[in-house]
């Protein structure tokens, strides 16, 4: 092939612009990072990334929704400790008050005890976290229970019995909250009918009932926290799950869009070298002409 | 023959030596000019009338009359610059189609942190947390405003598309500006090439400019061109004449009724609309009449299937004040979508509930699994995956353009070289010949010399008897 001097000239100039433009990808890629900027670089890659990007936000997501609804749980099952508390030490009370020996002003004493341990548990069945009040099922806004007369004479549930459901996995929706009128049942009843029976001196025998009514006020709240021990143990396992997912995510989505350091740095080096090699045969075959060999 | 014919045929050669350098010279000083074809004196050996030698007196065994060097002539390949204008034509298409592809990629500026898709996934997660305490006025003031978020970047989108379209549009009139330019040059240059031809000379020079044009114009859109027997060229844009003898049919660029806000190209003479099937001008059609308008369409249907399926959810609810019936996403499509103003100016009336009851949020939950739900309006696609396929096709749209463009620009390349290749300077191949040249040059003048001494010989040495 005739090699002319305009032809020489725009092969050197797409030579050149080549190796720099492939360093300058180069220089690109290491300094952000990142393989695929936009789609264009690799359609198939970015459509993937995409993807991965996707999941790693609802898993994130996911993770939110677990731990608020762990911290939901964490409240009502103090609560329930208390309550669980508050009744055991109401059952000793009336145990106590069961003996027949007792005067009629320990009677009274105990009976106000008793007056004192059902508000508390109403505070307790009326816990909020945040702005909910968490035992009154979806109804929210409004105390579980409210409380009638001072001394107490009626504690009504107030709530519903919905469910607050929430997305914890892709397949799963579980509800965090339980509902007053269930943990609680006729609780509050019984023990104002207790505290009236100590206040009007009544007998041991008239008090009896009440024991297996707190009984079962303690079996209610017991089952309550056996149920929500099992789903804030199934919440931390979804939580588990959803870090080992994320973690897997984050690895993929990193081999499809980062740059492998390593592999970039020697590509840059050895495309400098192209450009150095391409600068000195340019340099080299423009100083040679014929002209220098004529006198 | 006699010695007088010898010196004539002497001058012939020192003219036609001298000529060769002053070609020499030209083609140096044009080494590096674009367009420019190597010039060739042809040289020819003549018989005593100025006819071929070859045909005549060789056969007759008798020495020419020298040499005759009045033609000089351009070295090209018609051939290579048929098809390197046609291929610089397909490379101009795809160029100016990527370019305008890469650039509404930036619309969507996705797989990154900042682009639509993790917008998209904020707007859902924002969701998600109102279903985690749907009584808190927080998680609903960041779904409204992540709402916001969403609507603004998707009118942001559109209106990238929309001006990016505009511009193109703008592109293409000046095109044609570009277009009527060189027409009229060809046309300018037809009638000098052939006042010049019509004395038997060459008007190299001004070829290699017409060449150019045409070269320039076939980059633009699509040409056909024929020269004619008086050395002047008809050129055809698509079907239709743009430049005959010293005429040109002049390009405009016109409204288009049926492409609101558009125009459109038209010959002036005939209103017959410009058709090319390749060159600057396909590309820029091309993206402004198609790829853009199905990338507006997309992100409209995408935006009406989000307005649409989370109104009819959202409309079922309540809000904390008890209101429903509302809707979340306002507008017509992509250009307009907007969160509904009266969520905006007071979040409570996001309808989360399904009951009225503050703490149900059912309504919510539903609104967020829409982001994994196939819709129908979106092909029974979900909405991820709905804008996954329009980025990642959008992608391999600009990818596909980008390797035609850059595998035609190898072509051109390759092809340029092979015409630089006949019709480019080498220097040292013209300072050869000039050598050459000069060396002819000082042996014809040696050949005068000669004969002057022969006639010296003959008139002051010969007849001088009796001197």
């Amino acid at each position: 092939m005739r090699v002319t001097e305009s032809m020489r000239l725009a092969n050197h100039q797409r030579y050149l612009n080549e190796i720099a433009g492939k360093l300058d990808d180069t220089q690109r890629q290491l300094a952000s990072g990142r393989k695929i900027e936009r789609a264009s670089d690799d359609p198939t890659a970015a459509a993937v990334a995409l993807h991965y990007r996707r999941d790693i936000a609802y898993e994130a997501q996911m993770r939110r929704n677990i731990e608020s609804g762990i911290a939901f749980m964490n409240v009502t099952e103090a609560a329930l400790e208390g309550a669980t508390e508050t009744l055991q030490r109401i059952r000793e009370l009336t145990v106590q008050a069961s003996n027949d020996t007792l005067s009629p002003a320990e009677r009274q004493t105990i009976a106000r005890e008793v007056d004192q341990l059902i508000r508390h548990l109403a505070q307790i069945a009326n816990t909020q976290f945040g702005d909910a009040y968490i035992f009154s099922g979806t109804a929210t806004d409004t105390p579980a229970y409210s409380i009638t007369g001072d001394p107490p004479t009626a504690i009504t549930y107030q709530g519903d019995s919905g469910l607050r459901v929430r997305q914890i996995s892709r397949e799963a929706q579980v509800p965090v909250n339980l509902v007053g009128s269930q943990v609680f049942g006729t609780t509050f009843d019984d023990l104002i009918a207790l505290r009236d029976a100590l206040a009007s001196g009544a007998l041991g025998p008239a008090i009896e009932p009440s024991l297996s009514a707190i009984d079962a006020s303690l079996d209610r709240v017991l089952s309550a926290r056996a149920e929500l021990g099992a789903r804030i143990n199934r919440f931390e396992a979804a939580l588990q799950q959803s870090e080992t997912t994320d973690l897997n995510l984050q690895q993929l989505r990193s081999d499809v869009e980062d740059v492998d350091l390593a592999q970039a740095i020697v590509r840059l080096s050895s495309e400098e070298v192209a450009l150095q090699a391409a600068l000195g045969a340019i340099g080299r075959a423009s100083s040679l002409t014929l002209l220098d060999y004529l006198r | 023959m006699g010695l007088a014919i010898g010196l004539d045929t002497a001058v012939k050669a020192l003219r036609a030596h001298q000529l060769a350098v002053d070609v020499a010279a030209h083609n140096i000083a044009n080494a590096h000019s674009p367009g420019f074809s190597r010039q060739r004196v042809l040289l020819r050996p003549i018989g005593l009338d100025g006819s071929d030698h070859w045909t005549r007196d060789a056969f007759l065994g008798r020495p020419g009359y020298g040499v005759d060097a009045s033609d000089v002539r351009r070295v090209r390949d018609l051939f290579l610059d048929f098809q390197l204008r046609q291929t610089a034509g397909s490379r101009e298409q795809y160029a100016a189609l990527a370019k305008a592809l890469r650039t509404a990629e930036l619309a969507f500026d996705d797989p990154s942190d900042l682009g639509l898709s993790s917008v998209l996934a904020s707007f859902w997660n924002a969701w998600h947390d109102v279903v985690n305490t749907p009584e808190s006025n927080a998680a609903r003031t960041a779904l409204v405003h992540s709402g916001e978020t969403l609507a603004a970047r998707i009118r942001r989108a559109w209106n990238d598309l929309d001006a990016l379209r505009k511009d193109l549009n703008q592109q293409l009139v000046l095109a044609a500006q570009d277009i009527n330019a060189k027409a009229e040059e060809i046309a300018r240059l037809n009638f000098q090439i052939k006042q010049v031809e019509l004395n038997g000379d060459s008007a190299n020079d001004l070829r290699d400019r017409r060449d150019l044009l045409l070269d320039e114009l076939a980059a633009i859109a699509q040409i056909s061109y024929a020269e004619q027997g008086d050395s002047t060229v008809v050129v055809y844009l698509g079907n239709h004449e743009l430049v005959v003898g010293t005429d040109v049919r002049t390009v405009q660029a016109v409204p288009d009724m049926s492409n609101p806000g558009m125009t459109k190209l038209v010959f002036a003479a005939d209103g017959e609309v410009v058709a090319t099937a390749s060159g600057k001008l396909r590309g820029l059609l091309d993206a402004r009449d198609q790829a853009l308008p199905d990338l507006m369409t997309k992100l409209d249907t995408l935006a009406n299937a989000l307005r649409t399926e989370i109104n009819a959810l959202h409309q079922s609810g309540f809000g904390l004040d008890g209101s429903t019936g509302l809707d979340f996403f306002a507008g017509t499509g992509a250009q307009d979508i907007a969160v509904n103003t009266a969520l905006l100016s007071d979040p409570r009336k996001v309808a989360a509930s399904a009951t009225c009851a503050a703490g149900d949020s059912a309504i919510a939950l539903q609104i967020a699994n829409l982001q994994r739900t196939a819709v129908a309006s979106l092909g029974n696609v979900s909405f991820d995956d709905y804008y996954g396929s329009l980025v990642t096709v959008l992608g391999a749209d600009t990818a596909r353009a980008e390797g035609l463009a850059e595998s035609s620009d190898r072509l051109v390349s390759h092809l340029d070289a092979m015409r630089q290749s006949v019709a480019g300077v080498n220097i040292d191949e013209e300072v050869t010949n000039l050598v050459a040249s000069q060396r002819a040059y000082e042996a014809a003048a040696r050949v005068i010399t000669a004969i002057d001494e022969m006639l010296d010989v003959l008139i002051n040495r010969t007849g001088v008897t009796g001197r």
